[in-house]
């Protein structure tokens, strides 16, 4: 394959060529109450050309047949040289990268029979059905993958990856009469087989969740101080924060830079934020981004002041900075654009616990886990699955319908209290951006607290 | 022979029966940013999808392969059936309903250029262009084949066009982050005076946005406008699909021919209005399309199935079968028409009414409340339950019956199924918006909570 990119490669007559080749092999099962929805294998494969010419704009194809891939490349050619531009698009320099890259299987999915995963769901499954006849629909869910991404660009970078993933995810459903509540559980690894098997508890957990919400009265809204699990906290981040230092909002925008200026102070030196594309084992992970630069871990708020942000060739080149390893494509239909790996809120480091940042609150709301967050930039929402008041310093009754309403410059300077309680999300679904999704990434924090947060609801 | 015939050739005799989709897609897109333009791009996929019923079971595959291996779609639509329920589908024959003929296929779509989509582009960023917006717009144009066809002899085929134009208006003033955004989705070619109606639906939103004022607080009248209405509109969506139906966890469930809604509101699922681009003749299963009531007079009509909820529900397929290239065929909704029995002039109408001012003139009773454009989240909470509560992205106070400004950091939070029971009115800014047409509509009681 890569032979046959190379070759392509030198037929290009652009300034600048970059070829992505995909092949995904791929298999899924789905339940849906008591009955088997799909047991499926799939393969897809497809490629990606983009070019640069000096003086004009970028010509894009994608494909997915390959035979067709010399035509493409000239077709990519072709379309660059429609788009005039008075000023140039740069890319910033990445040394040219050659490796094969094959992360750890962790138990090859494609060795494994489909009788195997239906087997395994089917325990999932019935582990949420058993926990209540309240329990009326459920919707499981496994789906892997072992992806080979081939890319090749005409300033000498070869590379080959292997990127598996493995996604768990099961909706339960209760009702009792009018009422109908869900729990939700998400598992998501770049991983394998082996790293599945024990999620048994996790299912039921939800669904007597579900269970438990039908009796729970929805929360009032008000501005409350707020405790968010490790769960929310990340998703808390990665809206309130993540999308913001993503380059491309900022670099063609002169009021959107002064705004996000690095050293402008965003939050209480308590608040340390990254993002990390090189950390091990996470569903963010990639050796090398989709432009073929190498990923890392990248600052964003050293103790709440701005101190970088994320970047692809493109956006580096036009604010001065170097590439951070953040250009990502969900797939060969797609071009690379700005996105997050691993975001996280590191630890405090006085390694606070949950109880010391409960002991004070008179009356607030502890946030659990997540249902989804998206964000406008300035104003995010995020949607815990389930929530409880805070009353006296202690957790009190089980609420519902939590939707947070955050402000970037109002919610985060009111973080004054961070656990050392670390863990990473291991959540499914993804991140969704430019008609992007789902893009895995994974987010990673403790527990935080928020002085005063706009919860949703009747007032 | 087609890649189609091929496929549905080597599955017979090896299984009970199959149904196939074969679909081509080519895009063209342009994009320009913060004003210029940076990008054109084209691309070509096409895939085959098959499903089996092999002793009762059911299985599926489907494959992007340039030359499909159609014996080994076979093999695995074969083994996928091996662990698959048993279903009692069957496949509409060649003597069903003969689909109905409508237009999905415009020349002038198909033909345009990409000079014509370049300069459609500019027109609409030198109109939208001002000092402190970034202006980003992009038009991409879509031509696609279907093919569907199964053992039973039913045969389907139609090419269709489509064009969503997008303007995209980011205006930062200190902190404040204002973001304003409007498309054309049509499949025809958007005709001046569209993409005037696009610039003035922008400006006007734009315009009431710069003055900020204070958020009021409590149970409260809002307008939503067709582009806020999705909060409210999902949970029925979710309600009024067979599937939930089936499983029990639809409110709706039982319920048809009850009053669930105000007298006035009707919803019609009909993939086959004209000029849209999810229209088509027949749906992805080979059903022939036809428009259903989903509610009717405020009361729950039909709900949307396609062959493999029917065949367990023990009904039939309302032709809203929906397949992709991977996957089974689920059930799916076309074009969704709020359609008002007291004005609400010509649902229909496959061309938006010119653009009228914010609110559709529902404000003039209005003492305190709020117009709501965007909400922030929408779909993911418990949807299916009717509640929603989200932080405002783009919403505006109305004071006196007159908007008096933007409002920021504010959340409001209801049940679809109780605001739904009395609508206080709608607008007369009936539009398509992506595949739904609605207009504004004011419900009451909606509780607004600011910091």
């Amino acid at each position: 394959m890569k032979d046959r990119l190379a070759a392509a490669l030198k037929q290009s007559r652009a300034d600048y060529t970059e070829i992505r080749v995909e092949r995904t092999w791929s298999s899924a099962v789905a339940f849906r109450g008591r009955r088997l929805e799909t047991a499926t294998v799939s393969e897809d494969q497809g490629g990606f050309v983009r070019v640069l010419n000096n003086g004009y704009g970028w010509g894009i194809t994608s494909f997915t047949s390959l035979a067709e891939l010399p035509r493409m490349v000239a077709r990519a050619n072709e379309l660059s040289r429609a788009v005039k531009l008075d000023e140039p698009i740069r890319l910033a320099d990445v040394e040219p990268q050659t490796a094969d890259a094959v992360l750890e299987l962790d138990g090859d999915v494609r060795g494994v029979s489909l009788a195997d995963k239906k087997k395994l769901l089917d325990r999932y499954n019935t582990a949420m059905l058993a926990v209540s006849d309240k329990i009326v629909d459920t919707q499981a869910s496994y789906h892997d993958e072992v992806s080979e991404v081939w890319f090749v660009n005409s300033e000498g970078t070869s590379l080959y990856q292997l990127r598996p993933e493995v996604v768990l995810s099961g909706t339960a459903i209760g009702r009792r009469d009018g009422t109908i509540e869900k729990g939700l559980e998400s598992i998501g690894l770049r991983k394998g087989w082996n790293s599945v098997q024990n999620f048994d508890k996790q299912f039921a957990v939800v669904a007597q969740r579900a269970v438990d919400l039908l009796e729970a009265p929805r929360v009032r809204g008000a501005a409350y101080p707020v405790i968010l699990d490790n769960e929310l906290a990340g998703v808390f981040i990665h809206e309130a924060f993540g999308h913001l230092s993503e380059a491309d909002f900022v670099y063609e925008n002169p009021q959107a830079r002064e705004m996000m200026t690095l050293g402008r102070r965003f939050g209480k030196p308590v608040l340390n934020v990254g993002d990390n594309g090189a950390a091990s084992g996470l569903r963010g992970t990639l050796p090398y981004d989709d432009e073929g630069t190498p990923t890392q871990d990248t600052p964003l708020i050293k103790e709440g002041i701005l101190v970088g942000r994320l970047h692809s060739r493109e956006t580096a080149a036009k604010l001065g900075e170097q590439p951070t390893g953040n250009a990502r494509a969900i797939s060969f239909r797609h071009m690379p654009i700005v996105r997050m790996t691993n975001t996280y809120i590191a630890p405090g480091k006085n390694g606070a616990r949950f109880n010391d940042l409960i002991g004070d609150i008179k009356l607030g709301v502890y946030a659990c886990g997540a249902f989804g967050g998206q964000t406008m930039l300035e104003n995010f929402s995020f949607t815990a699955a389930y929530g409880y008041m805070i009353r006296d310093g202690k957790v009190a009754e089980l609420v519902k319908d939590v939707v947070l309403a955050g402000n970037l410059f109002q919610t985060l300077d009111r973080i004054e209290h961070i656990a050392g309680d670390f863990t990473w999300n291991q959540m499914g679904g993804g991140c969704g951006k430019g008609g992007q999704f789902p893009l895995p990434v994974t987010e990673g924090a403790p527990h935080v607290r928020i002085e005063e947060a706009l919860i949703g609801g009747d007032v | 022979m087609s890649s189609l015939d091929r496929l549905l050739d080597a599955a017979l005799g090896k299984v009970d029966g199959a149904d196939a989709l074969w679909r081509r897609e080519e895009q063209t897109a342009v994009g320009f940013e913060a004003g210029r333009l940076k990008a054109a791009g084209v691309s070509e996929e096409a895939g085959l999808n098959l499903r089996v019923l092999a002793k009762g079971r059911m299985g599926v595959a489907g494959t992007t392969a340039a030359t499909p291996d159609v014996q080994e779609l076979v093999q695995r639509a074969s083994s996928s059936a091996e662990l698959g329920e048993s279903v009692d589908l069957a496949f509409p024959t060649a003597k069903s309903q003969l689909p109905t003929p409508i237009p999905t296929f415009f020349d002038r779509t198909a033909n345009a250029s990409l000079d014509d989509l370049i300069r459609m582009g500019r027109m609409l960023v030198e109109r939208l262009t001002r000092p402190d917006c970034q202006v980003n717009v992009s038009v991409e144009r879509e031509v696609q084949e279907t093919a569907v066809g199964n053992s039973a002899g039913a045969r389907g085929e139609y090419r269709g066009t489509g064009i969503a134009v997008t303007a995209d208006v980011t205006r930062i003033s200190g902190d404040d982050v204002l973001m304003v955004y409007d498309q054309y989705v049509g499949a025809d070619m958007p005709s001046d005076a569209d993409l005037e109606m696009l610039v003035r639906s922008v400006e006007t939103r734009l315009t009431a946005a710069l003055k900020i004022v204070t958020p009021p607080e409590g149970a409260l009248p809002v307008v939503f406008t067709p582009a806020g209405l999705a909060a409210v509109v999902l949970p029925l969506e979710q309600a009024l699909s067979g599937k939930t139906v089936l499983q029990g966890s639809s409110p709706l469930a039982g319920k048809v021919g009850e009053m669930m809604f105000d007298a006035r509101l009707s919803i019609l699922d009909d993939p086959l209005t004209p000029g849209r681009p999810v229209s088509r003749p027949v749906d992805d299963e080979c059903v022939p399309s036809r428009c259903n009531a989903l509610v009717e007079h405020g009361r729950v009509g039909k709900f949307v199935y396609d062959l493999e909820t029917a065949a367990r529900a023990n009904t039939e397929s309302t032709g809203n079968g929906h397949r992709g290239i991977f996957g089974k065929p689920r059930i799916g909704y076309t074009n969704i028409l709020f359609r008002m029995t007291d004005g609400g002039a010509g649902a229909r109408r496959a061309v938006p009414l010119p653009a009228a001012e914010l609110g559709g003139g529902l404000l003039a009773d209005i003492d305190d409340g709020l117009v709501v454009d965007d909400l922030i989240g929408v779909g993911q909470g418990n949807v299916i339950s009717g509640a929603f509560s989200h932080p405002v992205g783009l919403a505006y106070r109305v004071q006196k019956g007159e908007i008096t400004g933007r409002v920021k950091d504010a959340a409001v939070a209801g049940n679809a199924y109780d605001l739904l029971k009395k609508i206080g009115g709608f607008g007369n800014d009936g539009r398509w918006l992506g595949a739904r047409w609605s207009p504004s509509m004011l419900l009451d009681g909606v509780s607004v909570a600011r910091r």
